[in-house]
């Protein structure tokens, strides 16, 4: 259909403001194996301020597989604006025709990513955790849809470039080879200041001494049972232990117990570590959803009904308030390091 | 101020069976179905700016669905919603998410053409796209901003909003008119009143068709859809794990450590 003249695999990377470009790094690693089926080269895109530095950045991106970095810089571009991002990166798409274009799962890009495609007239498949290419060459992208209680597989095969936005922890970051370097190849984006329709005030930045939910290989989350506030200190304790993070049902929210940047499940993150384990949470659907694609899951629950135990790998039916000091102990006995 | 609350109508997947989660497509009939979570924050929303706006300020909802939607629009106009409109006809049902925008973005520039913002839930349960509300905002060239949990009105045509995204907790000045799409809220959700009720079983929901909307037939359905779908399947379930039903906490706990070091956990 005359898609011939679309070339390469770009991953987008945002990198103004202090991003971290993690999620970038991870999208590296499935643009290499695309590229293998392929045989296309592979760019990254940095989209920052002027005056930010990026130059580490682009080494790593480079060191990670990156063939090109575009390293997209403005004045304008220091604060994510929706329709400035949209413009410049349209604009290189536009011109440079790659063939596939893959965004992080963040907030940031998925605000802009929807906006791209509509403007270039092009698909954008969302949240995927599996890509790969078909007898056909094309992308094909597996996402789960109906809170997560089904897979879908898809295509954005009608036009080109094909685009998609990848779940984050999908794919591991791969190690940086020092021997790899990329051509950086700065581009200055036409953009008008009357697009700023959105302005940045404040952030106030999360604990950065705190684990973040989505990036965790291990979650403790406490529910009602933990029956207090201050007895929550009991999942606290556990997490600070196994380094992980901290994670609550929707009851402990409501009832203010806990912020709602902790909150797990339908209404709330949606969380995939290696192990995740659930103190007195019975287990509802709406839980589920949140952790159910964790690696491994333990339950701790006085009621051996509770649904919670149909989903967990390893469950314990008792009291977290004589369980989990005991496992805090053992723990501390053991003193060997979680592999995760 | 007048704002306009994109509402969906999704399956509530609490009810699912099994057996309705075959190849056959998201199942849609012969099911229970419920307001999109996420929307009845964009509705809560809408209402509280609608109080702070005063007099003159209206919520409209739209919603695009099959006739059994008028349940998720009446339900909006009970909670203190002042006008709805369906979008129902059989070739809306067949498109994905960018002829969805395209047919939302024409029915807020005509159905409701005073409007200053528009409100969408950050996802939707069913499809679980997330790309609904920045579309719109392309479509009409407003800014957008995703993942937010607050909207307070600062001025004639600016709002202050809060977002929680991979940095924090962020806060932004939009200028209007614009697009945000609401997560979960820290504040509750109002329930309605008898009154509120009455008023819904009165409003009359006018249903509107592509025509209707002066969309052609390649605007919309799958001549205007951008992806093509090859599969769709439940998600395998896990087979039951262990339970240990132990007195001795110390020992329940050497058995779980046992287990986590066969996981290579630990
Ligand atoms: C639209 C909608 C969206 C929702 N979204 C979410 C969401 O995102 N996340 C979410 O979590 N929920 C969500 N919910 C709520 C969900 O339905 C449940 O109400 C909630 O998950 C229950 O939280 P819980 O398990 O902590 O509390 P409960 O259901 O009250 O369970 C407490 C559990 O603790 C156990 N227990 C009590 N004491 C002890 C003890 N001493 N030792 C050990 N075990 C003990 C009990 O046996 C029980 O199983 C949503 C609901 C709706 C309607
Ligand atoms: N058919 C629809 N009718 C009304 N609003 C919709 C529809 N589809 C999506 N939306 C809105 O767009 C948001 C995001 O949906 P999605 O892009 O499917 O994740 C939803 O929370 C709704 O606010």
């Amino acid at each position: 259909m005359g898609f011939e003249e679309y070339k390469g695999i770009w991953v987008v990377a945002e990198a103004s403001e202090g991003r971290s470009t993690e999620p970038a790094q991870e999208l590296l690693t499935v643009a290499k194996e695309l590229s293998a089926k392929l045989g296309q080269s592979i760019s990254a895109v940095v989209l920052s301020g002027t005056s930010d530095d990026t130059t580490s950045t682009e080494t790593l991106l480079g060191q990670l597989g990156a063939d090109t970095v575009y390293s997209i810089k403005h004045d304008l571009l220091a604060q994510y604006q929706s329709q400035l991002y949209t413009k410049a990166l349209s604009d290189l798409i536009l011109a440079k025709k790659p063939n596939i274009v893959l965004f992080s799962g963040t907030p940031t890009a998925m605000d802009y990513a929807p906006r791209v495609t509509v403007r270039i007239g092009g698909g954008l498949m969302s949240n995927v955790s599996e890509l790969s290419v078909n007898d056909n060459g094309e992308l094909d992208g597996v996402k789960s849809c109906l809170a997560e209680s089904m897979l879908v597989s898809y295509r954005t095969d009608k036009a080109r470039p094909q685009m998609a936005t990848v779940r984050g922890k999908s794919y591991a970051t791969g190690q940086p080879d020092a021997n790899r370097n990329a051509v950086v190849e700065v581009v200055t984006p036409e953009l008008s200041a009357d697009l700023a329709k959105t302005r940045l005030l404040e952030v106030q930045a999360g604990d950065t001494a705190k684990k973040k939910l989505e990036d965790a290989d291990i979650v403790v989350s406490g529910g009602r049972g933990l029956q207090s506030a201050e007895q929550f200190v009991l999942v606290e304790n556990l997490a600070a232990q196994l380094g992980a993070a901290v994670g609550a049902s929707r009851a402990v929210v409501d009832a203010g117990w806990r912020p709602h940047s902790e909150q797990v499940g339908q209404t709330g993150k949606t969380v995939s570590p290696k192990l995740y384990i659930a103190l007195g949470i019975s287990g509802a659907i709406q839980h589920l959803v949140g952790m159910r694609t964790s690696g491994t899951i333990i339950a701790i629950n006085r009621d051996a009904e509770a649904p919670i135990f149909k989903t967990a790998d390893f469950g314990i039916v008792g009291d977290v308030f004589d369980v989990v000091p005991a496992l805090v102990d053992a723990l501390k006995k053991e003193g060997s390091p979680v592999s995760v | 101020m007048n704002i306009v609350v994109f509402i969906k109508q999704v399956p509530d997947n609490t009810k699912l069976k099994p057996e309705q989660l075959g190849e056959a497509g998201i199942p849609r009939e012969g099911v229970e179905m419920m307001v999109n979570p996420f929307d009845e924050y964009a509705l809560e929303t809408a209402l509280r700016l609608k109080e702070a706006g005063g007099e003159g300020s209206k919520v409209s909802i739209i919603s695009l669905g099959s006739g059994s939607a008028k349940d998720v629009v009446k339900k909006a106009i009970a909670a203190g919603g002042d006008e709805a409109f369906l979008l129902t006809d059989p070739v809306f049902l067949e498109g994905d998410n960018t002829a969805t925008a395209l047919a939302l973005a024409n029915a807020a520039k005509t159905l409701v053409p005073d409007h200053h913002m528009l409100l969408f839930g950050q996802t939707s349960l069913d499809d679980g796209t997330s790309q609904t509300g920045p579309k719109v905002a392309e479509l009409l060239e407003y800014p957008s901003l995703t993942a937010c949990k607050n909207a307070e009105i600062t001025g004639e045509s600016t709002l202050k909003i809060m977002r929680e995204t991979e940095r924090g907790v962020e806060f932004h000045e939009m200028t209007l008119p614009g697009v945000i799409c609401m997560m979960k809220c820290d504040y509750e959700l109002r329930t309605a009143n008898i009154k509120g009720v009455m008023k819904a079983n009165k409003t009359q929901i006018p249903v509107k068709t592509p025509a209707d909307l002066g969309l052609s037939s390649e605007q919309v359905g799958a001549n205007a859809s951008t992806t093509t779908l090859t599969r769709l399947w439940q998600r395998p379930e896990k087979s039951a794990g262990i339970k240990v039903e132990e007195a001795d906490p110390t020992v329940a706990v050497e058995q779980l450590l046992g287990f986590l070091k066969t996981q290579k956990v630990l």
